[in-house]
């Protein structure tokens, strides 16, 4: 329902579909209380899905501008031109966006991780320990949920892990 | 003694003793202070010894005796060699407390010198500047957040607690600009650029959260910085040795991948269930699916431009398309006879076809045999062209000898003229060859020798610069050892204790062994003025013994003649007694003094000791005790 998209003054149209871009690319996406003047959250949510999903098919077919126009045709013809400069701008950007969600084709995906190291003085039965540990964070998008992973980690056990990663990132080498 | 007072009250301070700031010195410590300062120095000496003593004075009399008794018990334990009772607690006398506190300061052990003394690595200094800083915030109070200063923020708000995320930032450099497509006159990167100056926002505004910015900034770079590495890597390992330009192994790589990819996808169908009903229909599903994945598969500018494989891909699925196709409006027409009459062509064609084989086989090898016939000839034609120069050459020399056999004997003596010319050029030459060679040889061989020398002094000048940078590396480690414990030193005199000004103590030190010297130079000096004085008395009286005894002789011999002389003489022996009980008199004078000048000294002393003070003090406790006896012997009457 790209129709809706006529609402909006012409000159605010670019920056809008720049944000939805963004959204695409794993960034902040428009909010809703900017425009909430222009839509409703039904027409708002409806927007931003269709704006996002004929971003997403006109790279992802590498559809040339006729096509994309063609698609844009119920809206004005200013609105179409628009769509389709920031579509040229920001090709090379949806494209990578596309590619890395392409390789998120796995049932469990490292999405971030996050680490602090801890040095520990002392325990309850030992005055002076001086053990350094880490605490790790690992971010798993498991069937599109967040699921935290958090453990902590002596040398060693850190040694394990990193050795292990390294065998894992060798067979990924080989495969290449 | 002002000095020395302070340092003990220093001392006692550190111990733990509470001495107020009133008091100076050791003239005003009381009873209680003198308590209290010598129990804790007993238990940090030996605490033991110490656990048992009470660390204040008990309010009854005959109790503070036996506090007084087990204190100067304990003393005499650990090796004090004065005088001490209960009475130097109970009734002090200045001198006598001093020098006890002086020895129990003494005592004192000293273990943060000797810990000081050892070099600590670089991690005991960290872990002590750490426990000291946990020490430090431990110390300070918890304050609710909207009272806490600037400070306190860093330590006590949860700040640094929460989590870093990661988002995916847009930056201008790394977003690759594709073919340049000329749109409208306008180039596709115009675009970019305006979009990068217009709407980008600039890189800290992009993330949601301010505090995910450096995050992400630091995860955008390693992961090119990674890539970067391991394409450098893979070339340099694997990208040279092909011996490609990089573009060219790039597309290379992706060709392979994607052959690669396609074989797994496809032996993947065949093994799906459903290609058991139509192999049709598992070709059609992987074209689809190829073509879906060419769809979201990275096209950048190596793969738009169309690979190798996309173009033998293209190629073999048209060429099956329209072969599909061309069966289909033939199949239209009267099938029976068509049948027949295609299934009869396709017999005659193909037995030409296989006649054609056996015929392009058979000539084949006949022209393989060809080949090798005539290598075969062209050999035997090398060989024979060889045989026949030899043979002309061989034809040249018979000519010319038949040509000398007519005047042979004059030829024969030619011939051995010449030959003979020929052998004395040669022995001519030798010798000339011999005189040159000999000075040319013995250059080479001093040039040789010059050479070894140049060599050995090298190589131990090499040998010496080695030894000379190992020399200049042990040196500088030892100078990096040296500065590093120099400035822990540093820092641990800058946290040491400044309130002692040591300086000024050696100062003093100083002063007072001056002092000394100079004392001992006075007293030798006396001394030899006393041994000088002793030495003239004792000349003085050998003279004037001997000058009596001449005289008395002298005037004895003539007194016996004259009554005068004789009186004379009387005088003479009179004056002799009166004089020498002078003498005795002064000395025991001398004595005397002496003795009255120690007895006022004694007198000094003992006023000192605040006797008469005293003396009332013990009197009072005396009747303290005696009304505490009376006390407890009612008590047991009355029990």
């Amino acid at each position: 329902m790209v129709v809706l998209l006529s609402r909006l003054p012409l000159q605010e149209c670019p920056k809008l579909c720049h944000r939805v871009v963004d959204g695409v690319c794993g960034r902040e996406p428009p909010r809703m209380a900017d425009y909430s003047a222009t839509w409703s959250l039904e027409e708002w949510l409806e927007l931003l899905n269709s704006l996002s999903s004929l971003f997403r098919l006109a790279v992802g077919n590498n559809s040339c501008d006729e096509e994309v126009l063609a698609g844009l045709s119920d809206v004005g013809s200013g609105y179409g031109e628009a769509v389709l400069s920031v579509l040229r701008a920001r090709r090379e950007e949806i494209r990578q966006a596309l590619v890395e969600r392409t390789n998120f084709i796995s049932s469990a995906v490292l999405q971030d991780f996050d680490w602090q190291l801890k040095l520990a003085l002392s325990s309850d039965k030992i005055s002076s320990l001086q053990t350094p540990l880490l605490s790790l964070t690992l971010d798993v998008r498991e069937n599109g949920a967040l699921r935290p992973v958090t453990m902590e980690l002596n040398r060693e056990e850190l040694h394990t892990l990193i050795s292990s990663l390294e065998a894992a990132n060798k067979v990924v080498l080989q495969l290449k | 003694m002002e000095e020395v007072d302070k340092i003990l009250i220093h001392a006692l301070r550190q111990v733990g003793t509470e001495v107020s700031d009133d008091v100076q010195s050791v003239k005003q410590f009381t009873s209680e202070l003198i308590v209290e300062a010598v129990v804790r120095c007993v238990r940090v000496i030996d605490p033991g010894l110490g656990g048992g003593l009470p660390a204040s004075l008990p309010p009854g009399m005959s109790a503070r005796f036996r506090v007084g008794m087990s204190l100067a018990q304990a003393c005499q334990d650990l090796g004090y060699k004065g005088e001490i009772g209960y009475q130097t607690f109970l009734y002090s006398n200045e001198p006598e407390i001093r020098s006890l506190l002086m020895f129990l300061v003494e005592k004192l052990p000293r273990e943060s010198a000797e810990a000081s003394d050892q070099p600590a690595g670089k991690s005991v200094v960290l872990q002590r500047a750490i426990s000291a800083a946990i020490k430090a915030q431990l110390a300070l109070p918890w304050l609710p957040p909207n009272c806490r200063l600037p400070l306190l923020c860093e330590t006590q708000s949860p700040g640094p607690l929460h989590a870093f995320h990661t988002q995916s930032l847009s930056l201008a450099h790394n977003v690759k600009c594709p073919e340049k497509k000329h749109f409208k006159g306008m180039p596709l990167t115009a675009r970019i650029f305006d979009y990068q100056r217009d709407i980008l926002p600039p890189v800290t505004a992009q993330a949601s959260h301010h505090a995910s910015v450096a995050a992400s900034i630091l995860e955008q770079h390693m992961a090119e910085l990674s890539a970067t590495q391991e394409w450098e890597n893979e070339w340099n390992s694997q990208g040279l040795l092909s011996r490609l330009t990089p573009q060219d192994y790039r597309s290379r790589k992706l060709t392979r991948l994607q052959k690669r990819i396609e074989e797994q996808l496809r032996s993947a169908a065949l093994l799906c269930p459903e290609s058991a009903i139509g192999a049709n229909r598992s070709n059609s599903d992987l074209s689809e699916l190829l073509q879906s994945f060419r769809g979201t598969a990275p096209t950048d500018h190596l793969l738009t431009k169309g690979t190798h494989f996309t173009h033998t891909q293209k190629f073999t699925f048209t060429q099956e398309t329209a072969a599909a196709a061309s069966p289909m409006p033939s199949g239209r027409q009267s099938e029976g006879d068509v049948q027949v009459r295609q299934q009869e062509e396709l017999a005659t064609l193909q037995q030409q076809l296989q006649q054609l084989c056996l015929d392009v086989d058979q000539l084949t090898t006949d022209m393989k045999q060809m080949n090798v016939t005539t290598a075969q000839v062209w050999d035997e034609l090398k060989k024979r062209e060889l045989g026949n120069s030899e043979m002309e050459e061989r034809m040249r020399v018979k000519k010319k000898t038949i040509d000398l056999l007519p005047d042979g004997e004059s030829n024969l003596v030619k011939l051995q003229a010449l030959v003979e010319g020929s052998a004395k050029r040669v022995v001519n030459l030798a010798s000339q060859w011999e005189k040159h060679r000999a000075p040319l040889i013995d250059e080479h061989r001093r040039l040789k020798e010059l050479c070894s020398n140049q060599d050995r002094e090298s190589s131990r000048k090499l040998s010496e610069i080695k030894d000379l940078h190992v020399k200049i590396r042990e040196a500088a480690e030892e100078a990096k050892k040296k500065e590093g414990l120099y400035k822990q030193l540093i820092t641990e005199l800058e946290n040491l204790p400044q309130d002692v000004s040591r300086s000024a103590y050696t100062l003093r030190i100083l002063e007072i062994v001056g002092n000394i010297k100079k004392q001992k130079e006075d007293i030798t000096k006396i001394l030899s003025d006393t041994k000088e004085l002793q030495k003239e008395i004792n000349s003085l009286t050998g003279k004037l013994d001997r000058t009596f005894a001449v005289t008395d002789e002298l005037v004895f011999k003539d007194a016996k003649k004259d009554e005068s002389v004789r009186k004379s003489y009387k005088y003479l022996a009179a004056l002799h007694e009166n004089c020498s009980q002078l003498i005795q008199t002064i000395e025991d004078t001398g004595t005397i003094l002496r003795e009255i000048r120690d007895l006022e000294e004694q007198i000094e002393t003992e006023n000192g000791n605040k006797t008469v003070a005293n003396l009332e003090r013990i009197l009072e406790d005396y009747k303290a005790i005696r009304q505490e006896n009376s006390a407890l012997a009612a008590k047991v009457r009355e029990g």
